[in-house]
């Protein structure tokens, strides 16, 4: 069984987030499923980048460290990943730079040049790149070092192109030089080369060049290494997406007709490839409308409040209205949020969480968003809060998430996260199977009397909704009558708080219980995980694990955290003898919300908040290190 | 039969306090859209929060009252869902140049179809008379424990700087200049602003009705060549004196539009060119589904990501 994890790291601009799309479209070609995902600092240019990567011939649910493989373009990556390779795998590394001092590269980050140093020092050794592997080859590591400076010399001869033109593709030599030892042939690299830069024959053809002598250069002093064998997914046509992407096609095949974003990561790829998209052919209704594309308002606006105010304002007109933010953005849009709920706006906002408090870790992942955005908005504001777990769930989420919004007539944040955004996977065909997805605008009219009513009352709590511009009306952020006009008085306070609650009430009642919540695995395993968003993944990797190991877990995976399924959670939560929460947040947040609802107290938590992806090891780690000594909480602290 | 200024009006109270200018702005709206001849149904007025902002629920429209300052983003919204329907933003000077400055900017960058009509009286009046964005500096009106210690924003300077395309300036007591003022504005395709002088009888003991009265003038009255139209360099000349009438404000305050810039696309007409139909299939009302499914399948559209395997 084909398993392998590699990490690609080096400098920010230089290639590395095209590197590990091009190792992962290798390993496509050849036939396997790939996970992958960028980590990257809050910088332009020069600090450390990676692409960590796992390959399989089965589903590739989780990232895994440590690696077997390590490709580093620069000094700065071999010192900082000097532990996440596996005795018996490879560090492939830049020969040059064996006399780099870790305590002088000024681009990495000071703590870590000194621990470097620390841990260099008690072992009486220099901390340098060359330590740093014959530290490594001790513990059993193979290393390789690649002369980029002649190699790319090299490619220099071959493209017949001065050095300073092909400098860039030392991304490729790496990354050619690392899949060798993997066993991948030169013809899927040049084959993923051709995929990545695609239409522009030049880079292609001296990335190929870089690759071909990277390959020659592997050849000639590591000897032949056995063929990667062809994997079983061959034959078809697939994709490699992002979850910011994958959302994006979501919506615009799920209706979206406008969408207002701020420049913030890790949500602007969401919206940037609505904007590259927004006006594509969607075939009969493209036809029907007699246009070329489907016309979809994709606006960047002055911040965040305006951008879910516009979407606002455009939802209440009729539009299928979304604004994508993350974290800080959330925080600007709140009293926005509250209008929503006031005035029963059908407005969809995705939120992509990342490292907080405050600007915390901008290009780093999360899940500390949860109770914010199920508190968000003043006053007493009920609102439907969806996570999904992996790519393909949110692919359906997103669709869902209007329809929602548009039958129940309020807001719906679609939670997701840095990890899930900038990770690429690869899907088929029938994982986004669009024909068992209903596209459903609620109550929606579009003619009337002269005396619409914007909040009539009704059983259900929802009122039929009119578009603005087709009937005389006021839809207000006041507190009003049915009509919308402004009303201070006691009894119709009383009476829309109660219209609104019935509305939630209906809502709950209305989303189906497998909608809500998921318990993977033995539902009388002894011991449930709980969690909720992009640890779905890991954790089902885990329980794999587990279950080699002789423990039995299963996994309830929340999935509309607002309204809360109170109900089903405290009969899973009741039948276990051990309920652990595993979450990306210090507070506790999930467990926070069980016992809200449920009374239940969650006794056990794994937790990480260093900002890094979990990790199924970390998983196995934490549920065995609870069950053998009961301890309350374990912190888990992988990844660089 | 055409619409008469009466039928644009509400059953609501108008709760403004006895003498308010927010009484001439509204009788000036009914009567510049009766004029006008707009289905009320067509008609949007959105409103911020503050004593102007209530005109949401005076004015018979299809109308929106959001929160403090972000009535142009909304106004935004809604005009680019449907850029058929004729959107009005009413607010105070607090309101759009006070917390909703930033937005009041982007509308001028953006050129969208809207016309927003500032009740400019330099105080905030709901919460009993602080200092608005437009009270000039070292003024203490008699709610204020001290002189203003900030300095009054240009509202028409700055409507210059961000880019609007249309900019007027009316007195809320001179209804009938007033109604042909904003006539002009939502007639004018582009983002238009009137900003109207407007006494705070309860709050603004300093610039009343007869400080205003004194120091008004119309820029046609003065000068009867008086053209504001940019039609297109031909007309650059004119733009100094402009800015020189816009930044009049002392002993001297000039009225009327002062700008009205010909020349430039509109956000709408921006997006139609990137996106042929789009006018004719706004976001608000084009279909979005096939039979209630998803048009099409993904894999049919976003082939940059597919691969062969």
């Amino acid at each position: 069984m084909v398993d392998l994890s590699f990490i690609i790291g080096g400098p920010q601009g230089g290639g590395v987030e095209s590197a590990g799309q091009i190792t992962l479209k290798a390993f496509v070609v050849k036939g396997y499923n790939v996970l992958g995902t960028r980590e990257y600092h809050s910088n332009i240019m020069g600090a450390h980048s990676y692409y960590h990567v796992r390959v399989s011939e089965g589903p590739v649910r989780a990232l895994r460290l440590p690696v077997d493989l390590v490709i580093a373009i620069d000094a700065e990556s071999v010192l900082t990943h000097i532990n996440d390779v596996r005795s018996g795998g490879y560090i492939v590394y830049d020969a040059d730079s064996v006399d780099v001092d870790a305590t002088k590269i000024a681009s990495m980050e000071p703590s870590l040049r000194n621990r470097l140093r620390r841990l260099f020092e008690g072992m009486g050794l220099k901390p340098t790149v060359g330590s740093a592997v014959k530290v490594a080859e001790e513990r059993g590591v193979k290393t390789v070092g690649l002369p980029l400076k002649d190699l790319l010399k090299r490619v220099s001869e071959l493209t017949g192109a001065p050095i300073a033109s092909i400098a860039k593709t030392v991304n490729v030599i790496g990354l050619t030089a690392g899949l060798y030892l993997l066993g991948v042939d030169l013809n899927s690299v040049a084959r993923a080369i051709e995929l990545q830069f695609g239409g522009r024959p030049k880079i292609v053809a001296s990335n190929v060049a870089a690759a071909k002598v990277a390959y020659e250069f592997m050849l000639k002093t590591v000897g032949s290494v056995r063929e990667l064998p062809e994997g079983p997914h061959r034959g078809r046509v697939r994709m490699l997406a992002s979850g910011n992407e994958v959302v994006a096609m979501a919506k615009i095949v799920g209706g979206l007709t406008f969408e207002t974003f701020y420049p913030i990561t890790p949500a602007s790829d969401e919206a940037f490839y609505i904007e590259e998209n927004k006006y594509v052919d969607l075939g009969e209704l493209t036809k029907i409308m007699e246009l070329e594309g489907a016309p979809i308002v994709v606006l960047q606006t002055e911040d965040e409040i305006a951008a879910i105010n516009m979407a606002i304002g455009a939802a209440a007109a009729g539009a299928r209205a979304a604004t994508s933010t993350s974290g800080p953005g959330f925080s600007l849009m709140n009293e926005a949020i509250s209008l929503a709920v006031e005035a029963e706006i059908p407005v969809v906002v995705t939120l992509w969480m990342r490292a907080g408090p405050s600007t915390g870790i901008a290009t780093r992942t999360g899940q500390q968003d949860l109770l914010h955005a199920i508190f968000s908005g003043h006053g007493d504001t009920p609102k439907i809060v969806v996570a999904s777990g992996d790519h393909v769930e949110a692919f359906y989420d997103a669709i869902k998430a209007f329809n929602w919004a548009e039958a129940f007539q309020t807001p719906v944040i679609h939670l997701l996260d840095k990890y899930l955004a900038s990770t690429m996977t690869v899907l088929d065909e029938w994982d986004l199977d669009v024909s068992r997805v209903e596209i459903s605008r609620g109550k929606r009219v579009l003619s009337h009397s002269d005396s619409y009513k914007r909040y009539e009352l009704t059983d259900d709590g929802i009122s039929p909704f009119a578009p603005i511009g087709t009937a005389t009306m006021v839809v207000s952020g006041l507190e009003h009558d049915e009509y919308g006009f402004a009303s201070e008085d006691p009894v119709d306070r009383e009476v829309m708080v109660e219209k609104r609650l019935r509305k939630f009430e209906t809502i709950a009642r209305s989303i189906p219980e497998t909608e809500k919540l998921v318990l993977h695995g033995d539902p009388d395993a002894r011991v449930t995980l709980v969690s909720f968003g992009s640890t779905k993944q890991v954790i089902l990797s885990a329980l794999e694990e587990l279950e080699r190991d002789g423990v039995k877990a299963n996994f309830l995976q929340l999935r509309v955290l607002s309204p809360f399924p109170s109900e089903s959670v405290s009969k899973i939560l009741s039948r276990a003898d051990k309920v652990i929460c595993v979450e990306a947040n210090s507070l506790g947040q999930l467990a926070f919300l069980i016992r809200a609802h449920t009374g239940y107290e969650v006794k056990h938590l794994i937790q990480k908040f260093n900002a890094r992806p979990l990790y199924d090891v970390e998983v196995v780690y934490g549920v065995k290190k609870i069950l053998s000594e009961g301890v309350r909480r374990v912190v888990v602290s992988g990844g660089a | 039969m055409a619409r008469r200024w009466l039928d644009y009006k509400t059953e609501a109270w108008v709760q403004w306090c006895p003498g308010c200018g927010d009484f001439g702005i509204l009788t000036a709206v009914h009567r510049a859209l009766a004029e006008l001849d707009l289905d009320p149904r067509r008609v949007v007025v959105v409103g911020g929060i503050g004593c102007a902002s209530r005109s949401v629920y005076y004015v018979k429209g299809s109308n929106f009252h959001a929160i403090h300052g972000r009535a142009i983003p909304v106004a935004s919204g809604v005009k680019l869902a449907n850029p058929e329907l004729t959107v009005l933003v009413m607010g105070g000077d607090g309101d759009l140049l006070g917390i909703g400055g930033g937005h009041f900017v982007a509308l001028g960058r953006r050129n969208i179809d809207v016309t927003v009509i500032i009740h400019d009286n330099a105080v905030y009046g709901l919460t009993k008379g602080q200092a608005g964005p437009t009270l000039p500096v070292g003024v203490k009106t008699k709610a204020l424990p001290y002189p203003n210690v900030h300095d009054r924003v240009n509202p028409l300077i700055l409507a210059y700087a961000s880019g609007y395309t249309f900019i007027a300036r009316g007195y809320a007591y001179h209804v009938n200049q007033l109604k042909d003022i904003i006539k002009a504005a939502i007639q004018h395709k582009g983002a238009a602003v009137v900003d109207i002088l407007q006494p705070c009888p309860t709050y603004n003991d300093i610039m009343t009705k007869e400080w205003y009265e004194e120091r008004i003038y119309y820029l046609a009255d003065e000068d009867p060549t008086w053209d504001p139209r940019i039609r297109g360099p031909e007309d650059y000349h004119k733009i100094p004196r402009i800015i020189e009438k816009m930044v009049e404000f002392g002993d001297r305050i000039p009225l009327g539009i002062f700008y009205q810039d010909l020349t430039r696309d509109t956000l709408e007409e921006r997006l139609e060119r990137q996106m042929p139909g789009y006018l004719k299939a706004p976001p608000a009302v084009r279909p979005i589904s096939i039979n209630g499914k998803p048009p099409v399948h993904p894999f049919k559209v976003f082939k940059d990501k597919l691969i062969e395997t």
